[in-house]
């Protein structure tokens, strides 16, 4: 096998909810080059935002993106807050963290998920989802929906919890715990995710550092960055926040980083219950005036640094605003993890950017 | 607490030579902003290279045009007629021109450089410099009408090649036409084209 073939991968594929599509030349089983072709869910929202205003947006941004539909809003939130010069409650600060910790243990636990899928380990996959299905209560518990949890408001936030919801979310944090722990323990021990998953699509730290990629991709190539202890906002300066990095840059290392992450997040959740501290959840009731000026805003998305640019002039509407999603980058890094891969293997490799194409698109 | 190194005013000064204004900001929690801008675009590969001798990574980059200056007051007899505002560096703020905003990591903290550039403009690549310029670069390059120099690759990155580029200066989109809202002022546009139904 020894010709050269050129076949397409989607733009509708198993592994992505989404579409995007990939021109792979192909050296008998082996990856020569990879070409995407982007852009088909590209909606124009950085043009409708700047049709809006700034209240309207934060409804607006939360729809950019599914999973990490949360860290959206609180950016862009972040951004006018500083142009407005408001500091948002003690309370706010720490149920903010809880929201974000919430959706990272959800989608984390979604995208190791599917790579059990892919890897043709259904049972493991079914589990996987069951796990993550407690957190999918604990959001429409707390929040009153699945996805798009509507935490966020200029000043603060939108939602507050009891002693009862608190002694809910610690109840499903327990009950998780055990499972994450095991699942930690499968994911390093199992022949058949070792198999398909050490040493495949490896992106090297050095290659990491060129591409700038972010995130879990980043961790597990070496690189110690996280926005929540780099450039701490919400609550993350007053909490113990472990970053897990790998040295491999393989897939396995990915999944790891994510799998730990999703234990993390639940001690991160666990001591923002302890030092919850009482008083308001929004800086003011009014709605406050927002002047002209700029800022930038970044926190950590599942999928890695978040970075929200935000210019308001003379109007209620934002001039521009401008937001890079950790995808983003870690497409470009895409060609470099499946160089000289197996056809086979694509999917996973693609799987373990954990890529989100709405975001990308925007 | 600011920018590292505490030097970086200084050394962004000696490499750009057309001149900078710069300023920075600290929130809180310590994390710092600070922005640079660049009197002269020719100067930008220059500042950049520096920054990447310092560590830095480019997070993204922004591009847009600010609105016009508000008109000046008519000159009266005999009066010399008001000069156009500009932006520092010496572009004129028409609502044409682009400023492009580059955003850097410096581990944790920000900084955006700044270039203006005139309507029909150019400015240079940082693809050869910053490989994660290149997706960015390229759709600068398709929402506006903005030259980007010597970029390696300036495929389409988003938008289909039978769509002319600049969409965002030229297009009009669907969200213009019902003003960006649910359809109440859509509908009254409608009525008042078809008038009430006998």
């Amino acid at each position: 096998m020894s010709e050269n073939f050129t076949i397409p991968v989607g733009p509708l594929h198993v592994a992505l909810e989404e579409p995007m599509y990939f021109r792979i030349e192909v050296h008998g089983e082996t990856v020569s080059k990879v070409t995407i072709n982007a852009g088909h869910v590209h909606r124009g929202v950085e043009y409708l935002i700047t049709k809006r205003n700034v209240f309207q947006n934060i409804v607006l941004t939360e729809r950019i993106c599914s999973l990490c539909s949360n860290s959206h809003p609180q950016a862009f939130a972040m951004a006018i807050e500083q142009i407005a010069g408001l500091k948002i409650p003690p309370r706010a600060e720490y149920l903010r963290t809880i929201a974000d910790e919430i959706k990272r243990i959800a989608s984390h636990l979604f995208n190791v998920g599917i790579l059990a899928h892919l890897v043709g380990f259904e049972s493991l996959f079914m589990h996987v989802m069951e796990v993550r299905e407690r957190m999918q209560d604990v959001k429409e518990c707390t929040f009153g929906n699945r996805m798009d949890i509507g935490a966020n408001t200029i000043g603060g936030v939108r939602y507050d919890i009891d002693d009862e919801r608190i002694s809910f979310i610690r109840q499903q944090l327990s009950s998780i715990e055990k499972e994450i722990d095991e699942l930690i323990t499968i994911y390093s021990t199992d022949n058949s995710i070792l198999r398909r998953t050490k040493g495949v699509g490896v992106l090297s730290q050095q290659d990491a550092l060129d591409c700038g990629v972010v995130g879990p991709v980043a961790r597990a190539a070496g690189i110690h960055y996280d926005v929540r202890i780099k450039a701490p906002y919400a609550a993350y300066d007053r909490l113990d926040v472990a970053v897990h990095t790998f040295q491999d840059g393989d897939v396995w290392s990915r999944a790891m980083v994510r799998l730990y992450e999703a234990r993390t997040a639940i001690d991160i959740i666990r001591q923002s219950l302890d030092s919850l501290p009482a008083g308001p959840t929004v800086a003011t009731d009014e709605r406050p005036p927002i002047p002209a000026g700029e800022a930038i805003a970044k926190c950590e998305a599942p999928r890695g640094e978040l970075i929200y640019y935000v210019r308001m002039a003379d109007s209620p509407k934002p001039e521009r605003v401008k937001w890079r999603v950790p995808s983003f980058l870690n497409w470009d890094a895409l060609g470099i993890m499946l160089d000289r891969a197996k056809i086979s293997d694509i999917a996973i490799i693609v799987n373990s950017i954990d890529p989100c194409i709405s975001c990308t698109e925007r | 607490m600011s920018l590292k190194p505490d030097n970086i005013e200084a050394l962004l000064t000696a490499t750009a030579l057309g001149g900078v204004s710069f300023r920075q900001t600290t929130d809180a929690k310590g994390v710092c902003s600070a922005w640079c801008t660049l009197a002269s675009s020719s100067d930008l590969l220059a500042t950049v290279a520096l920054l990447k001798t310092l560590g830095a990574r480019l997070s993204t980059m922004t591009v847009f045009q600010p609105k016009a200056s508000p008109p000046p007051p008519a000159p009266k007899e005999g009066e010399a007629p008001p000069q156009p505002l500009t932006f520092f560096g010496g572009v004129i703020q028409d609502g044409k021109s682009y400023e492009i905003a580059y955003h850097f990591d410096l581990d944790g903290d920000t900084l955006t450089l700044i270039v203006h550039v005139a309507s029909g403009g150019q400015v240079d690549s940082l693809t050869p410099l910053y490989r994660a310029a290149d997706w960015p670069e390229r759709e600068a390059m398709e929402l506006y009408a903005l030259v980007v120099r010597a970029h390696p690759n300036p495929q389409r990155l988003f938008l289909d090649p039978s769509i002319d580029n600049a969409a965002f200066e030229r297009l009009i989109p669907y969200s213009t036409l019902t003003n960006a809202g649910v359809s109440k002022g859509f509908w009254e546009k409608i009525m008042a084209t078809t008038g009430p139904k006998s």
